[in-house]
């Protein structure tokens, strides 16, 4: 009688390696799963260059103003980027996890896990660097009221960075006091 | 980390067993030269400005006005903690090019100044508004967002931290990565000095230390000032 159940055989070819080289693998998953989250500060950035050469062409003389806050808020939409290198990094060099005790499979799903919750830093990335956008515009449109401009597209970048910052936790969270390995 | 990009411990605190990394070493180093040169550029001021007195004054009229601009003509007194930050962090960041591990490469620094940006938050709110304004400011616009109001003002020093940190150790990582590449490959090509990490590394260490550096220094120093005089006014 042959056995249909893949998730079974796929679960018991997983179990046929060694614990270590199951747990790197994963963590390999994890750090490319983790960098997907480049996708949103590219678009957002992308953006705000965008819009820096458009208040360059309306307004050529003020461009300094606009340069800057393009460059500013463009380096503020690159942190989710940021933190996801960061965990990529954690689980490159320095992983938590190998010599970690309990269930191979929870450790392992773990690292994977850490990877995938980065890819929320996409919408922060997008969201920042659209306000980075707009903020770059308005400098170009209105120079005089660079800082008030300045400031306000700050503190919605903030706010808008909290999503992503609950990401982080998860992930550090799953890498370094994993919950519900207590649970076993 | 155990992986060896970590800081080296440079020696334990005699009698106990607390170490002393590179970071903190470093650290002296930078603020050895921060303070010399403080020394040596004030220490005779003549009445007309000449040489090195030209430079100190221009700077620190900078940024007084830097502050005085982005905070408001009122919170001006913040400039010499401001210009302090940006000082060191530029200092530090561009410690890489000088081949010492930049300080901002360690979480326990970039940590330590976003919760001394983090506490000048929450301080300077209530010196300014009192308390109870201060605690009613959490129920705006409406009373059921008190939890993300407290989420997101814990987020700050965790953004502010991790994005100085991951820039300069992502950097730094990269950086290693490339000198080690570089003297594999001049090694596999039978050069016995690895003459390839010449020249070569140079438009990097432009854009991680000097571009990223400068920049996440003047966005870390930006957001302090920003959310400070966000919180009193």
């Amino acid at each position: 009688m042959e056995n249909t159940n893949f998730v079974m055989i796929f679960l018991n070819w997983l179990m046929s390696f060694d614990r270590k080289a199951l747990i790197l693998a994963a963590s390999a998953i994890g750090a490319g799963f983790a960098m997907i989250a480049g996708i949103g500060p590219g678009i957002g950035q992308g953006y705000a260059a965008g819009k820096g050469a458009e208040a360059t062409s309306i307004n050529p003389k003020t461009s300094k103003q606009a340069i800057m806050v393009m460059l500013i808020g463009a380096g503020i939409a690159e942190t989710s980027g940021i933190l996801a290198l960061v965990v990529a990094l954690i689980l490159l060099f320095g992983n938590p996890l190998v010599g970690q005790s309990g269930s191979v499979l929870v450790i392992a799903a773990s690292a994977i896990a850490a990877g995938i919750s980065m890819i929320a830093g996409v919408g922060p990335g997008i969201g920042q660097g659209y306000a980075a956008g707009k903020g770059t515009e308005s400098t170009g449109k209105r120079p005089k009221y660079q800082s008030t401009i300045l400031r306000t597209m700050l503190l919605g970048q903030a706010v808008a960075q909290t999503t992503g910052i609950y990401a982080l936790i998860v992930a550090l969270v799953l890498m370094f006091s994993n919950p519900l390995l207590k649970l076993l | 980390m155990e992986g060896g990009f970590g800081p080296e411990i440079i020696f334990t605190i005699p009698g106990t067993d607390i170490p002393v990394t590179e970071t903190v070493t470093n650290t002296w180093i930078i603020m050895a030269i921060l303070i010399l040169f403080s020394f040596l550029a004030t220490r005779k001021f003549a009445h007309k400005p000449k040489g090195l007195q030209n430079f100190v004054e221009l700077l620190v009229d900078g940024i007084y006005k830097f502050t005085a601009q982005t905070m408001g003509e009122d919170k001006v007194a913040f400039a010499p903690y401001i210009g302090t930050l940006m000082i060191y962090l530029i200092f530090a960041n561009l410690a890489g090019l000088f081949a010492i591990r930049p300080p901002t490469a360690d979480l326990n620094t970039t940590m330590g100044l976003a919760l001394i940006t983090f506490f000048m938050i929450h301080f300077f709110a209530i010196k300014r508004k009192g308390v109870g304004t201060y605690l009613k400011g959490f129920l705006d616009p409406f009373p059921a967002l008190l939890v993300i109001n407290i989420i997101g003002e814990l987020a700050t020093p965790i953004s502010l931290s991790f994005r100085l940190f991951g820039n300069i150790v992502g950097g730094l990582i990269i950086m290693n990565l490339l000198y080690g590449g570089l003297a594999a490959l001049s090694g596999s090509i039978g050069l016995p000095i690895p003459i390839l990490q010449a020249a070569i590394p140079a438009p990097l260490h432009i854009y991680f230390d000097v571009f990223a550096g400068v920049l996440q220094s003047f966005i870390f120093a930006m957001l302090t000032m920003v959310f400070v005089s966000i919180a009193m006014d």
